[in-house]
């Protein structure tokens, strides 16, 4: 019955969400905005990934955002290849990757792990700044709509408001991904080589495999994200590598609260509300998100979802038993 | 290709490279702590000694303490802010925070002095030094000599005496060795303010070589970071050997094949060292 009433409750908020854009005006920048966020969202839940159930702080995950851009890009102007062909070609570029930088990463761990993966990012847009074949510094520009074949019909879009449904859709599929993963033996196994080593290996598992195996699942989900955003601005280009992606995908990781389902999708909806509707210019902007990400985690490191627990908790005098239990299952 | 003069330039770039990364081996090393807004106190200090000379109109000389007091202050304000997470030795949180902070410190500086690509100019810069065919400027002599003071003082100061000990105590357990009657939050403080004023130092002395913009803090620091890395985190000696390595590596690179793919070759190394050997080459 309760999985009944939540599968329900689900369905609801969906279609709610899908509808939300037309019933603020469905103007363009209302669709634009919500389909980056549901972009951008997806985008953050590989590095929050990393973060949440692993411990680690990828710095990383753009060469995956980017890579899925780049290799839809290039195989949709010179291919004509169809958006299928693109996704799964984004999705294979971006487990090579994650397998040559997991690898060698494979035995540091923390800072050092941060490190290199930051430096590779740093070379990965390097070598997308200077190579010819990736389009150099001027990207990839005039990547045709985006096209999904399926049997009797074909989705096709490149404004945000077209492919605003295929936005929310992969945002969907990524939340169900993800608590999928929450509760299968990888995602407790990565809880527990975070939390408890000692207890990790006691049960024979290997830290490494579980690391790496994590970081190989979650970099598909930012390249995915990054093919639809190619579509999306028709443009693919080193930008793509900048730190406001790294810095956003982090903010939005801890934002709400690391380990909170849906904490990804509110922290880049909040960030993006304020630099769509309340934006205080580039340098401005940058300011604001990047004070959000360090007095989160200096003041609040639960998130607001941790701030709203404590509030909720200071208001109802008397202790409510099970309220605890509830929140630590909905975080675990 | 002239092997002495790309010694030379290797040897130059070298000591720019340590004299930048030794801030941040201090801190590693001896405090165990980290700070990824590294590049963005580097521009900090190089734009703060510009806007003294430029706005203030103070000679280049004058110019390197000013830069030095503002960045070290800085580096207080943000130790001071971060107390808690440093105590708890919290280095997921600590990353993410520092980049928080650089991240701000771009959008803040951009703000205060502009979008615009600037020259720092040191009266050393323009001369050069002729030996017969080969050549160098003044100011690499001066990063040079200065780095390698920087070097000897610090390995003094960690290894022979009491400031020494007591870093390297906190570093070991900051319980413990707060039992023991030091301030550890002290200590994390004076080892954070002396990585911020070296990063400006190293700023104000290697700045000069190319144009300074308010964006460079996330990439110029790379070369830190592989540094870092490749020395053994946190060693002082295996800092100034991978700078040297790495100054060579980048000039004879550079000469040879490309100068454009030199940081994608100099990382690829680091790859196969960690691959090879995960502790960075100083390790046993």
């Amino acid at each position: 019955m309760r999985s009944a009433a939540r599968l329900l409750g689900a369905a609801v908020l969906v279609a709610a969400v899908y509808a939300l854009p037309r019933l603020l005006g469905g103007s363009v920048l209302v669709y634009s905005t919500c389909a980056t966020i549901a972009i951008f969202a997806v985008m953050a839940y590989g590095t929050d990934m990393v973060l949440s159930y692993l411990g680690e702080v990828s710095l990383g995950h753009t060469i995956f955002w980017a890579g899925g851009a780049y290799v839809a890009a290039l195989l949709a102007t010179r291919a004509g290849a169809n958006g299928w062909v693109t996704a799964a070609a984004a999705v294979a570029a971006a487990l090579v990757l994650a397998v040559v930088l997991g690898v060698a990463t494979l035995r540091t761990r923390e800072f050092v792990f941060s490190l290199v993966t930051y430096a590779a990012a740093v070379v990965a847009m390097e070598v997308a700044f200077n190579w010819a074949a990736l389009g150099g510094s001027d990207g990839i520009v005039g990547i045709p709509r985006l096209s999904l074949p399926l049997p009797g019909f074909t989705f096709s879009g490149s404004a945000s408001a077209e492919l605003w449904p295929l936005a929310l859709g992969l945002l969907v599929v990524t939340v169900l991904f993800i608590h999928r993963f929450r509760r299968s033996r990888l995602g407790l196994a990565a809880l527990m080589v975070q939390m408890h080593p000692d207890l990790a290996a006691t049960l024979g598992l290997d830290p490494r495999l579980v690391r790496l195996r994590v970081f190989m699942l979650s970099a598909p989900v930012s390249a995915l994200a990054g093919w639809l955003y190619a579509y999306q601005r028709a443009y693919v280009g080193p930008d793509m590598f900048e730190a406001y992606f790294l810095v956003l995908m982090l903010t939005a990781a801890v934002l709400a609260g690391r380990r909170v389902l849906l904490g990804p999708v509110i922290g880049t909806a909040l960030i993006l509300l304020q630099q769509n509707y309340l934006s205080l210019g580039g340098d401005g902007d940058r300011i604001v998100l990047g004070l959000v990400l360090a007095s989160i985690l200096i003041f609040w490191p639960q998130g607001l979802v941790g701030l709203w627990h404590l509030v909720a908790r200071r208001r109802s005098a008397r202790p409510d038993p099970s309220a605890p239990g509830e929140a630590a299952a909905e975080r675990a | 290709m002239n092997v002495a003069q790309q010694l030379i330039n290797g040897l130059a770039l070298a000591s720019g490279y340590a004299c930048v990364a030794i801030g941040w081996t201090v801190l590693l090393g001896a405090a165990r702590l980290v700070n990824f807004a590294h590049g963005q106190l580097y521009m900090l200090g190089a734009f703060v000694a510009w806007a003294a000379m430029h706005r203030a109109g103070l000679p280049y000389w004058a110019s390197i303490p000013v830069a030095v007091a503002a960045v070290g202050l800085l580096g207080a304000a943000m130790q001071r802010l971060m107390g808690r997470l440093m105590l708890e030795h919290n280095l997921t949180s600590l990353m993410i925070v520092t980049l928080g902070f650089g991240y701000v410190f771009q959008g803040a500086a951009a703000r205060l002095f502009g979008g615009e690509p600037q020259t720092l100019a040191s009266p050393l810069a323009r001369g050069t030094i002729r030996m017969g065919e080969l050549w160098l400027s003044p100011q690499d002599l001066l990063v040079f000599g200065v780095t390698a003071a920087l070097f000897a003082l610090i390995w003094f100061v960690l290894e022979k005496t009491r400031v020494g000990a007591t870093v390297r105590a906190v570093a070991e357990d900051p319980k413990l060795a707060q039992l023991f009657g030091i301030d550890a939050s002290l200590v994390y403080l004076g080892v954070f303010v002396f990585e911020a004023a070296t990063v400006a130092f190293a700023a104000a002395l290697v700045a000069p070589r190319s144009p300074i913009l308010t964006s460079m803090g996330f990439d110029e620091v790379i070369l830190t970071f592989v540094v870092v890395v490749l020395g053994g985190v946190g060693s002082v000696l295996g800092t100034l050997a991978a700078s040297l390595g790495l100054g060579l590596f980048t000039a004879f690179f550079g000469a040879l094949v490309s100068p454009a793919y030199t940081t994608a070759a100099a990382f690829a190394v680091v790859l196969a060292v960690l691959v090879l050997r995960p502790g960075g080459l100083a390790a046993r």
